[in-house]
């Protein structure tokens, strides 16, 4: 299974998202406010989550802001640290 | 329901001035003395009273007229000699914290995960985190809230230094949220508000306090279950003229897991509603939410 599927996989269980299948979230829409509508606390959440499935630390605030403005880039974040 | 606070003084910045030259001069006698005559003179006003009625109305429930204006005073009193202390702090030095705290708060660094402090706007709370990053043995971080036209100053801003802790403003949304974490990771503590709403978008549950529902804010709850960092309720207590201490109510471990529904951390935020509870019928005078919490 890709990244971007098991990350629309665990933030719709893991962040308890009703009405929302994994196939809904798009790769390049907004994860935060508009979009998905995720909020702050979430991030707190993404963020365990991203360290727990694949093993990457996101200790980089700005990177780590950048990172989630889509799955795309999350993903991308995530394969850069991995590799 | 949604009360309304504000995080900016009733003083002008004059008067403050005012209050700050007569601490460089005079030192803190000087300022209560002249803190007794303008709390007098703000207890006469209807706009200042109205702001403690509900809190006073129901800590104190059969007081008449005249004893609910010294109850008036005695909070208003208070709330102006922890004022004066913390700018005496910055200014002259020489306030003195208790550290009875340390032994309490020593498993944070045993188990490297990072502590959430929760505490309420009580006592010399400002000061809380300078003794604190002084006294406890690792770094702290403080999670503020500020609104334009604060004239209000901290310490450290009277003394001209850098605070011995940092602060993360909750307005920066998403970056703040991922530096929590990274503290937290780090071992460090962590303080945060857990007795105001800031705004109608910050998650919150209703509980009980003085028997009447209140909403309170649970971000720290959930913070809390997902970096798996314990929770500690903590009241600043102003113990006497430029002396203070930090009351720990209660240690929780809040489980993993229990995702966004602001429901599922009522249970702890009412054990905080009813710590802070208990904390005012010890120390009525120490509570300063001077708004309608339950408006």
């Amino acid at each position: 299974m890709d990244i971007r599927t098991v990350l629309k996989k665990a933030i719709v269980e893991e962040l308890n998202l009703e009405d929302v299948l994994p196939e809904d979230i798009k790769d390049d829409a907004p994860l935060f406010g508009e979009g998905l509508g995720l909020d702050s606390l979430d991030a707190v959440e993404l963020t365990v989550l991203v360290q727990r499935l694949f093993g990457v630390v996101m200790d980089d605030v700005e990177a780590a802001k950048e990172a989630f403005a889509s799955i795309n880039a999350l993903a991308s974040y995530i394969e850069t640290r991995k590799s | 329901m949604s009360a309304r606070w504000s995080s900016r003084s009733v003083g002008s910045r004059l008067q403050h001035a005012i209050f700050y030259a007569l601490i460089r001069f005079a030192g803190t006698t000087g300022a209560y003395a002249l803190l007794a005559i303008v709390v007098s003179w703000y207890t006469l006003r209807p706009s200042v009273r109205n702001r403690s009625k509900a809190y006073l109305g129901r800590r104190f429930p059969a007081a008449g007229f005249w004893a609910m204006l010294l109850h008036t005073w005695k909070l208003q009193w208070t709330f102006g000699q922890c004022l004066v202390d913390r700018a005496a702090a910055g200014i002259s030095g020489g306030f003195s914290f208790a550290e009875n705290f340390r032994d309490r708060l020593s498993f944070a660094a045993e188990e490297g995960r990072g502590v959430i402090l929760l505490a309420g706007h009580t006592g010399c709370w400002q000061l809380s985190p300078t003794a604190l990053a002084e006294h406890a043995g690792t770094r702290v971080t403080v999670l503020a809230h500020t609104e334009d036209g604060d004239v209000d100053r901290h310490a450290h801003e009277h003394a001209g230094t850098r605070p011995p802790y940092e602060t993360l403003y909750s307005r920066e949304g998403v970056g703040t949220s991922v530096a929590l974490l990274n503290r937290l990771r780090e071992g460090e503590l962590l303080c945060i508000m857990g007795d105001r709403v800031e705004g109608d978008a910050e998650p919150a549950v209703t509980v009980s306090f003085f028997g009447s529902p209140v909403a309170m804010p649970c971000a720290a709850y959930r913070l809390a279950s997902a970096s798996g960092a314990p929770l500690v309720f903590t009241f600043a207590v102003r113990t006497g003229a430029m002396q203070g201490t930090l009351r720990i109510a209660e240690v929780l471990r809040i489980p993993a897991g229990l995702g966004k529904n602001p429901e599922n951390y009522q249970p702890y935020a009412q054990r905080f509603a009813s710590e802070l509870e208990r904390f005012t019928r010890e120390y009525p005078y120490q509570f300063f939410n001077f708004y309608d919490l339950w408006g």
